[in-house]
């Protein structure tokens, strides 16, 4: 296709880019502009305002670090710190429970083994908000009501399935040949598993740990009937919907947070999205 | 292929999945039991608590067990029993469908959409023919007209004022669908769209566009904060509204309109989905062998014939199954909703708002009126239809998945 492309075309297309481009980016962009703006409110009646920095200041962000629960501030840094101790334990506990039950099913003939990957999925489409009782309930009875880890635990089986299903899209499409020169050599299946398929499947790993991580990042409703309270134990996104929906809400300092919450996650999201790619139409997507 | 037999292969192929098979028992198929038994009961928030002479209750209650009874709730209200009869809330759930006119309000939508059906078939029909003798695209086009024509002839306006008017599990069940329908199509286009555009060798910047397009992706992971955000773009001094102004036009207050609500987290809905599609897409579309355009030059077919007759019929084993997924995980939205509009706006109070899905009505009637037994029946009832497209979704995945290999 070596044909010279035509101008107009070629015009309307990176018009529809740049369109979308502003659309993909300006929600973003509208809460970076808030975050900078002295005084509680999230949008100002000056349109260039709503587009450009016309004014900054750093009193939101400070109020939001550096703020005193004791006078009423949130305390946002331990709601930051409960949330990463939730979701980077979930990613834990899911690559170790997953990446082998992956393994197995990639691996292994055994009965009931095709059965078994169909009623994963099935069990899996009963809707999370509707299991909400029984799962509060259990935890209740086993005391791990208002604790992380009761949220954890909650969190890695909600993510089990789905990510078992990528990994073991990924280790399917691994030939066998090394692991099976490996077993001549003596490997048992527990170390062709950790020192031959593991190292290999190190993009599917990647995408995994992400989906892991953000299933526990950005969880609200899990978070918001299993710890409710104190403050000092919520999550990020418990708290600060807490927050939004205060009868005075302090926006300026939800923009803040929401700024500080969401760099991470785009930094991390787009610093893996070249995983992305391969890890879902290999993977999640094939089944 | 690892082939040893006998205890040692049924051993390691245990200490594999136990964990996850643990995982799962404890809270995917326990909350599945209970809620089926919970169902049949009248557990509500007159008799919220358990009464543990009762064997399956015992079995089922967590506090019931010795091991937990220490934190047993005996609160006022009297223990919750079976109902009698015992399909009770499913009557109660689905009672609009007993009443002639609602059952055949219903019909009437589904023969509806027939002729998409007919189309589909008579579509594949026409493919197994050597030379087509009917581009699909009209085939679609006429069921998509016939559609409209039998829309308009069974007065299908008029059955969806009958099915709203005849309980709320009707009213959301079909709002819900109707989200589905609205926001798929959109964001598979807008998704088909950018994908072509960045698929094309000329265009430049690629790799920035791309990052550029993928940021809703990342931000729908913390979907309840970022339409905390989105919403305020809808308000009655919102950016639209502040944009319109400029022009002359005084926007609505979006939120409380409960059509513009509607519209609203249908649009949010495919600025969160549209980078997985055009991910999905992009994929599909770099594994297309461009000698496959090439000889399609030769033979003169113009960008459109290229379009229809290689790009899409390639793309559709990756994407078809990908569609099936987002959809389910359309169906079955909460936080978005629950952040922009949290159902509403309603009419009157005890009336699902505008806005109010499957799983934001479930969410309310079991945190906010606690009808337990009622939701649990809502849940089988949704559960069976889940289960249903995911087996669905799965058949497709297994049928398109030869494509590949």
């Amino acid at each position: 296709m070596n044909r010279k492309p035509n101008r107009l075309a070629m015009l309307v297309q990176y018009g529809i880019l740049l369109v979308f481009s502003v659309i993909a980016l300006y929600p973003i962009w509208f809460v970076i502009l808030a975050s900078g703006r002295a005084g509680q409110r999230l949008y100002t009646f000056n349109l260039l305002g709503m587009f450009i920095p016309t004014e900054w200041s750093f009193e939101n962000y400070q109020k939001v670090i550096a703020g005193n629960p004791a006078v009423g501030d949130p305390p946002f840094l331990t709601w930051l710190q409960n949330s990463f101790f939730v979701a980077g334990s979930t990613t834990v506990a899911c690559l170790l429970i997953a990446t082998s039950a992956a393994f197995a099913f990639s691996r292994f003939r055994f009965r009931g083994r095709e059965l078994g990957l169909i009623l994963f999925l099935a069990f899996q489409s009963f809707p999370g908000v509707l299991s909400l009782v029984p799962v509060a309930q259990l935890l209740t009875a086993m005391g791990l009501y208002k604790s992380h880890l009761g949220l954890i635990l909650a969190y890695t089986s909600g993510t089990l399935v789905f990510t078992t299903y990528l990994m073991k899209g990924y280790f399917d499409t691994i030939p066998m040949d090394l692991e099976e020169a490996g077993m001549i050599d003596g490997c048992g299946p527990v170390q062709s598993f950790l020192l031959i398929a593991l190292p290999l499947a190190r993009p599917a790993l990647a995408v995994t740990a992400l989906f892991a991580f953000m299933a526990g990042w950005g969880e609200y409703i899990l978070a918001s009937v299993l710890v409710p309270a104190p403050e000092e134990m919520k999550t990020a996104m418990v708290g600060m919907y807490r927050i939004a929906n205060e009868v005075n809400i302090p926006w300026g300092e939800f923009a803040a947070g929401t700024v500080i919450i969401i760099i991470p996650v785009l930094i991390v999201f787009l610093y893996l999205q070249r995983f992305l790619q391969g890890g879902l139409t290999l993977g999640g997507v094939k089944g | 292929m690892i082939s040893w037999t006998g205890r040692r292969k049924a051993l390691t192929v245990l200490a594999f999945i136990a964990p996850t098979l643990l995982g799962l028992l404890v809270f995917n198929i326990y909350p599945i039991l209970f809620n089926t038994y919970i169902s049949v009961t009248n557990r509500n928030q007159f008799h919220p608590n358990p009464d543990c002479s009762v064997t399956l209750t015992s079995l089922l209650e967590p506090t019931c067990w010795e091991v937990f009874k220490r934190g047993a709730p005996t609160g006022l209200g009297t223990p919750f029993r079976p109902q009698d009869p015992i399909y009770e809330n499913y009557t109660d759930l689905l009672s609009g469908l007993a009443d002639a006119n609602a059952f055949w309000a219903l019909l009437r939508l589904l023969l509806c959409f027939a002729p998409l059906a007919v189309a589909g078939r008579v579509n594949a029909r026409l493919d197994r023919q050597i030379s087509r003798s009917i581009a699909s695209g009209w085939v679609w086009l006429g069921g998509l007209a016939g559609l409209f024509a039998l829309a308009a002839l069974l007065d299908a306006g008029g059955a969806y004022d009958t099915i709203t008017k005849s309980g709320d599990f009707l009213v959301v069940m079909f709002r819900t669908l109707l989200y589905v329908i609205a926001c798929v199509p959109v964001f598979f286009g807008v998704a088909l769209l950018l994908a072509l555009i960045l698929d094309n060798a000329h265009i430049r910047f690629k790799a920035i566009f791309r990052v550029i397009m993928i940021i809703p992706w990342a931000a729908s992971n913390v979907a309840i904060i970022m339409s905390l955000v989105w919403q305020f773009f809808f308000r009655e001094q919102g950016t639209i509204n502040q944009v319109l102004a400029q022009v002359g036009i005084k926007g609505p207050t979006y939120l409380n309109d409960p059509n513009w609500a509607f519209v609203a987290i249908v649009l949010v809905q495919v600025w969160y989905t549209y980078p997985f599609m055009m991910t999905v897409i992009l994929g599909a579309l770099q594994a297309i062998a461009p000698e496959q355009y090439e000889a399609a030059e030769v033979d003169g077919a113009s960008y459109w014939d290229r379009l229809t007759h290689i790009t899409l019929p390639l793309i559709r084993p990756a994407v078809l199954p990908a569609v099936v997924l987002s959809s389910i995980t359309t169906f079955q939205m909460f936080g978005t909703v629950w952040a922009m509009t949290g159902g509403g706006p309603t009419r009157g109070a005890g009336t699902p708002g505008a806005t109010e899905l499957v799983m934001v009505y479930a969410y309310k009637q079991v945190f906010q009126t606690q009808s337990y037994g009622r939701m649990g029946a809502f849940a089988v009832v949704m559960f069976v239809l889940l289960f249903a497209a995911t087996l669905y979704s799965l058949r497709v995945t297994q049928i398109t998945k030869g494509a590949y290999e």
